[in-house]
């Protein structure tokens, strides 16, 4: 009986948030606005002092906004095919490597005026780095630009920037648990190498691998899918690698059919946990907390956003595109959203600075929602 | 200064110059401009839809208009046209398979392997690379075989590594 008063409170609670989720969700297409700052306005309405306390669902919420991340991540790597990732490597990397050096720098500066450690320091840089290419593939596309000149320089700087973030969490990861220099090295050193190998493996033999799991019946392909992906970032993370890395590489290796048909079953299922992900990030900031790095977040967005703009024009001027053209992918950079969240829920969840999650939650909100009519309005 | 995004030169079918430029995440982008001036773009996404693309006259970089057609559509609208699929599938090959290179060459009179087979070249002996179809006049004939004959103003399709299909294209062209 107590087990079934229990069950009862979760499914009450869940069903809450999950139809907290669906009216922020309506609320931000009929602003025409990503869905993202209002998951997360909503998020930080359930915390502290809401009246839906969120108890008995908590531990669902959390393994949910985990599985949200690797959902997220997979989805992302089955946008691109090895092939495109491997030519953006080659014909893309100084363009790539610009905009990481341009747009992490504010974050790390930031962090260092704040008097953060160095660790949260490459944290905010990371932040302050990763364009949400969600919030732009969604966008390019709602607006019609996907056939304008500038929208490969903007499509190839992002896949850039996953290709670094491949490389970057398993990094962070090392980091934060804080191991010496020389066992971080080593520790680092392992996790490029094995990011290395499945890249490598995905780009040889990701035809075969997809042969391999394809199945004509959506049922039996979720569950292979599902088992696959959840297997290979559960290792992923028992390897210091993280979870979310694992998840992308297995999605770079699915190509053809399967990553067609993977896509439209996984999207649906991915924005119901990334929804949990977003809120959850939400409910572990006290809103209390929000007055006091509200200033910093405002510089910190209107210098972040000149960074990637100044990267959007240079990179759109550099492949010869006309002003108009500069300016719109100038725009498109500016948006902020899940990766900026994902790296900021790695930093809450190891204990680190407590001001990162608040901040980036600021940063995120200001980004996402300006970015987002910056690009409406340009062009 | 190196652009990022590399056009590269398709087609020379119908003498039409088409540049090809990927779009991550997305499929290719063809685009030409015709005879009158206009400057047109077809977007060949991953999903098998098409984006029928007219661009802007003063901002050339963005889309006056976007037609998106599906699969169906554009099929109708290919033989509203008379045109071939051959493209339509090659497309698909080119995003499966990296560093594959397809080329179409014309036969010119007296030259390379015009009146003699495909088989006299020792084309994929000595390329690997492959003649796939031809197009003669209206018709197109896949897999051609080695006792294939080339005529003047053929157009050959060939597969394979970039360099092979760079020596087959010295061989056919002469």
């Amino acid at each position: 009986m107590f087990a079934a008063s229990s069950a009862s409170t979760v499914l009450v609670e869940l069903g809450a948030v999950l139809l907290v989720l669906a009216v922020s969700g309506r609320l931000a297409a009929r602003f025409a606005l990503p869905s993202i700052p209002l998951y997360l306005v909503a998020g930080l309405l359930l915390g502290e002092g809401s009246p839906i306390a969120l108890r008995a669902s908590s531990e669902f919420i959390r393994i949910g906004a985990d599985l949200g991340v690797v959902l997220l991540l997979l989805l992302l790597g089955i946008e691109y095919t090895p092939a495109e990732l491997s030519r953006g490597m080659r014909s893309h990397w100084l363009a790539g490597l610009v905009d990481f050096v341009a747009n992490a720098a504010p974050g790390v500066v930031a962090a260092l005026i704040l008097g953060w450690g160095v660790v949260p320091a490459v944290l905010l840089g990371g932040i302050t780095y990763m364009t949400s290419s969600g919030i732009v593939a969604k966008l390019l596309s709602d607006l019609d630009r996907i056939g304008n000149r500038e929208t490969p320089v903007v499509l190839s700087l992002l896949v850039m920037e996953d290709i670094v973030m491949a490389l970057y969490l398993p990094v962070i990861g090392v980091l934060i648990v804080g191991a010496t220099v020389v066992e971080g090295s080593i520790a680092v050193a392992l996790a490029l190498a094995v990011v290395a190998v499945a890249l490598l493996v995905s780009l040889r033999f990701g035809t075969k691998v997809s042969r391999l799991l394809d199945s004509t019946s959506p049922e039996l392909l979720l569950l292979t899918l599902l088992g696959a992906t959840f297997l290979v970032a559960g290792l992923a993370d028992k390897a210091k690698v993280s979870a979310a890395v694992g998840a992308f590489l297995v999605g770079v290796t699915l190509s053809g059919r399967i990553a067609e048909r993977g896509r439209e079953l996984l999207a649906p299922i991915r924005d119901v946990f990334g929804g949990l992900f977003f809120i959850f990030f939400g409910l572990q900031i006290d809103p209390a907390d929000l007055p006091p790095v509200l200033l910093p977040a405002m510089v910190l967005a209107v210098v972040a956003a000149a960074t990637k703009a100044g990267t959007g024009w240079w990179a759109a001027k550099r492949s010869s595109i006309g002003r108009p053209g500069r300016r719109r992918a100038a725009a498109a950079m500016i948006p902020r959203g899940e990766f900026s969240i994902v790296i900021a829920g790695i930093g809450t969840a190891a204990g680190l600075e407590g001001q990162i999650g608040p901040l980036t939650a600021c940063f995120v909100l200001i980004l996402a929602i300006g970015g987002s009519l910056a690009m409406r309005f340009t062009g | 200064m190196p652009s990022t995004t590399r056009s590269a030169h398709l087609a020379s079918v119908a003498r039409v110059e088409l540049f090809e430029t990927p779009i991550p995440g997305v499929g290719v982008r063809y685009e030409f401009t015709s005879a009158a001036g206009d400057r047109l773009g077809v977007v060949v996404r991953r999903d098998g839809r098409r984006d029928l693309v007219l661009y802007d006259e003063k901002d050339p970089d963005a889309c006056r208009d976007t037609v998106m057609l599906t699969p169906e559509e554009s099929a109708a609208l290919v033989e509203l046209f008379g045109g071939t699929k051959i493209t339509e599938r090659i497309a698909d090959l080119r995003q499966d398979v990296e560093g594959l290179s397809i080329e179409w060459v014309t036969v010119e009179p007296g030259r390379g392997l015009a009146d003699r087979t495909i088989g006299d070249g020792r084309i994929r002996t000595l390329t690997g690379a492959s003649v796939v179809a031809v197009l003669r006049g209206e018709r197109s004939i896949p897999g051609p075989g080695p006792d294939f004959v080339l005529q003047p103003g053929d157009v050959a399709l060939v597969v394979g590594s970039v360099a092979g299909v760079q020596a087959a294209q010295r061989l056919l062209a002469g």
